[in-house]
């Protein structure tokens, strides 16, 4: 068995990711006890080998061995602030988790004025850009006031310290509102992209690298047994859906 | 009901299955021509990566797992088949543990295709659980203190890629390779305090937002999505070979194309039903 499962492990691992990709897309159909199988399944697969990873790669050679086997005793102080966080399960001693917080947010509210001026400094100055100049095409200068009049607009949409009284910075705003769709707009068609770019992933997978070990397969009568098998029980299945929303939602007269 | 109508009518699930049908045809037929279009962010991502002297190494940081692979492998086996193929001995951090796994997959396959060897020319780091940026800014001071072996505990010292790397110095490029915003940490703790190249792979989600810092040069390059997979594909001489990257792309014309095409049929049959809704007083539709 064992040399059986050594001599296939590629087929398996093909068949089982093509039946985990099917039972995933099944949703697109309807919510059903197939999906949600292999939705567990994912998750305790990941998790389990999310503990293995982080023991192996992580925990062992950068902590436990250095600790056990080198003599460097002091990680185990990295032990004891670790535990502080569980300490938020304790009612009476939650104070001690809350001290490993503060940790936290305080160094993280400093890192973010590290982050403000390294990111967003450079991108200021970077804003200031020339309109004419010696080394400035006539193109350069066009982008330039495109950029100047999109920047300026936008920012006007969200001055909110005074009125918007004036026509001027109306229609400014209102330009600026705009623009910002038009920005907005751009992220969805690439949210779009990236999601299509996902399905053509999975369906490359199927089309590629399972199809062929699908036809190889075909010419076994055990496994065309098993496809007609499960064909039935998808049909079943259907039926019983379809019957059972029949039910629950009664065609209108 | 008339055609327009019931184009405003149709079963999601038709229409998912149009669209599978749509993108199944590029990848079954595997065409090898490549884009011969490159952006010019992905053009100087791959300058940049050329201009790497051959005593620093490269780190590839790859924040991306199983979720976002159809996009993010492309753009990691590029970059990875560039470096060997001119040379450039590289480390690949893995801050994702099914990634981590994954992205050492990657290599190992093309690496032993271009007849390159594990710890003379590239080594995986692992994975390595955060915070970002604090290895991030560690590493920039030393190399051999934050990470100290490989993924398989062996020390960095005594492996010949890794034996010289000190500090930034040492650093000619990262690439960063992700689904999520995670290059504000290397800009803020690496490319800006130590003035080392970056260039930016995320999945076409990030990639909008990703243009202020090309704008403001705090990035050196950008492959955006698989489409700047593609595109790097070509830079790097296999414009002519059957990739999944070059199938992608044309699946995801396609399917661009025939998204318009829904949405331009769905708002004519709405403005035609709206039409004769108020010529003749029939029902709307929805």
């Amino acid at each position: 068995m064992a040399e059986w499962l050594a001599a296939h492990t590629k087929t398996l691992s093909l068949w089982c990711g093509a039946l985990a990709t099917f039972a995933i897309y099944s949703v697109l159909y309807a919510e059903n006890r197939f999906y949600r199988l292999f939705e567990h399944i994912f998750i305790g697969l990941s998790a389990g080998f999310g503990v293995y990873v982080t023991w192996s790669q992580v925990l062992a050679p950068k902590w436990w061995q250095p600790m056990v086997h080198k003599g460097q005793w002091q990680w185990i102080f990295a032990a004891v602030l670790g535990s502080m966080f569980y300490f938020m399960y304790s009612k009476k001693h939650a104070w001690v988790s809350r001290v490993i917080f503060g940790l936290f947010m305080g160094l993280s509210a400093g890192l973010m004025f590290r982050d403000f001026y390294e990111i967003y400094f450079p991108q200021m100055g970077a804003s200031m850009k020339p309109i004419v100049g010696n080394s400035i095409s006539w193109w350069d200068s066009v982008n330039a006031i495109v950029f100047y009049a999109i920047l300026i607009s936008s920012m006007a949409y969200f001055f909110f310290s005074f009125e918007h009284d004036s026509p001027v910075v109306q229609k400014t705003a209102a330009a600026g509102r705009w623009f910002l769709m038009i920005g907005f707009g751009a992220i969805f068609g690439a949210t779009v992209m990236g999601r299509m770019t996902l399905f053509i992933g999975r369906l490359n997978f199927l089309v590629n690298d399972w199809w062929p070990t699908a036809r190889v397969a075909w010419q076994y009568r055990f496994f065309q047994t098993a496809v007609v098998l499960a064909v039935i029980a998808v049909l079943v299945q259907g039926f019983r859906a379809l019957k059972a929303r029949s039910k629950t939602f009664p065609p209108s007269a | 009901m008339n055609v327009l109508e019931k184009l405003q009518t149709i079963d999601r699930r038709v229409l998912y299955l149009l669209i599978a049908a749509v993108i199944a045809v590029p990848l079954l037929q595997r065409p090898s021509r490549h884009p011969r279009i490159v952006f010019a962010e992905v053009r100087n991502a791959y300058e940049t990566l050329q201009k790497v002297p051959k005593n620093k190494i490269v780190i590839i940081s790859c924040v991306w797992g199983p979720g976002t692979r159809a996009e993010n492998e492309p753009q990691t086996r590029a970059i990875i088949r560039h470096l060997l193929m001119q040379g450039t001995r590289f480390v690949i951090l893995s801050w994702d543990q099914l990634g981590s796994q994954l992205t050492y997959e990657d290599a190992s396959e093309i690496s032993s295709e271009l007849g390159k060897r594990y710890g003379t020319d590239w080594v995986h780091l692992g994975y390595n659980p955060g915070p970002m940026y604090a290895i991030i800014r560690g590493l920039g001071k030393s190399f051999q203190e934050v990470f100290k072996v490989d993924r398989f505990g062996k020390k960095l010292r005594s492996i010949p890629a890794t034996r010289n790397v000190r500090d930034y110095r040492d650093i000619g490029a990262v690439v960063e390779i992700t689904p999520s915003g995670t290059v504000a940490s290397w800009i803020a703790y690496f490319n800006q305090p130590f003035d080392v190249p970056l260039i930016f792979c995320p999945t076409a989600v990030m990639s909008a937002e990703a243009y202020p810092y090309l704008d403001s040069g705090q990035l050196d390059g950008m492959l955006n999505g698989v489409i700047g997979a593609a595109q790097y594909e070509t830079l790097i001489g296999m414009e002519n070979e059957r990739t999944y990257a070059a199938a992608a792309a044309w699946a995801l014309s396609c399917a661009h194309i025939f998204i318009i095409v829904l949405i331009v049929l769905g708002n004519l049959g709405y403005a035609l039903s709206k039409r004769s809704t108020r010529r003749g007083g029939g029902k709307t539709i929805g």
